[in-house]
């Protein structure tokens, strides 16, 4: 398919992620807790994409890989080895704005 | 638009009823956020019974990679255009995460604060995707913000009058 409003029951029912470097996949991924591979186009200019993708593997969140190198991966990826990726805290920005305007 | 969009209502998703009424501004071309917002202020409403918001939309400021001389053009207009509307809404806070859009409409705000017409304070999160640089509106709305946040400690040691809080989306 090209395009889906949403892609949550695609990630529901799978067991493993392959994706580009985009954060609100990567994100949408981590979230529900399915271990993501990312592959990185080193042809795009969009560097700043990268950055995410990055940091998400030093966290040893994602595993990290180009096109060239996706099948290799595949080959020695140890899923388990993965860690989990806590979910961010909205809350501690409600608390912030509410100490700026004295609502607490 | 987009992820921007999704950031932002994650960040509304635990404020309390004081932030209301709620004024959304979208730019023209955005075709997907406004649902995402009603399907957010929808919810809202079964919670918090008077919930109340709305919806304007401005001239996009700036197409992705455009030159820098237009892009200087179009902003302007964009402030221009926008001024109107932050006087109509007078708002207390304005809260922004990146879009081209913000921009203008920040400092129109600012503009109208200068004027001593309305002082609002600008509240701006930098997105996730931001970990090591800050996008172009960012790198903007650094001296214009009242309050800067990011999400990633390495933009809090090179911008250190930036507020950081963890991750917060």
């Amino acid at each position: 398919f090209r395009f889906k409003d949403s892609l949550a029951e695609d990630l529901r029912s799978a067991d493993l992620v392959i994706s580009h470097a985009g954060a609100g996949s990567c994100l949408e991924t981590l979230e529900k807790g399915k271990p993501l591979i990312v592959v990185i186009n080193d042809k795009l200019m969009d560097n700043h994409q990268l950055e995410l993708a990055k940091q998400l593997h030093r966290d040893g969140c994602v595993l990290y890989c180009n096109c060239s190198t996706l099948v290799e991966t595949l080959q020695s990826m140890d899923l388990s080895a993965l860690k989990p990726f806590p979910p961010g805290q909205p809350e501690k920005f409600a608390s912030f704005l509410d100490k700026v305007f004295g609502l607490q | 638009a987009g992820g921007h969009t999704t950031e932002i209502l994650r960040l509304l998703s635990c404020l309390s009823e004081s932030y209301s009424p709620r004024h959304y501004v979208l730019a023209d071309s955005d075709k997907m956020s406004e649902a995402k917002i009603r399907s957010f202020e929808q919810k809202r409403a079964e919670t918090f019974s008077e919930s109340q918001f709305s919806l304007d939309r401005i001239p996009r400021s700036r197409e992705v990679r455009q030159s820098w001389i237009s892009s200087v053009v179009t902003t302007l207009y964009s402030i221009l255009y926008s001024l109107p509307l932050t006087y109509k809404r007078k708002p207390d806070l304005i809260l922004c995460n990146g879009p081209g859009t913000c921009v203008p409409v920040c400092l129109s705000a600012f503009v109208l604060g200068l004027l001593r017409i309305k002082r609002t304070i600008i509240v701006y999160v930098e997105s996730i995707c931001r970990v090591e640089t800050l996008s172009l509106s960012g790198k903007i709305l650094y001296y214009f913000s009242d309050y800067f946040i990011v999400q990633w400690p390495d933009l809090k040691k090179k911008y250190p009058k930036s507020v950081y809080l963890g991750r917060i989306v």
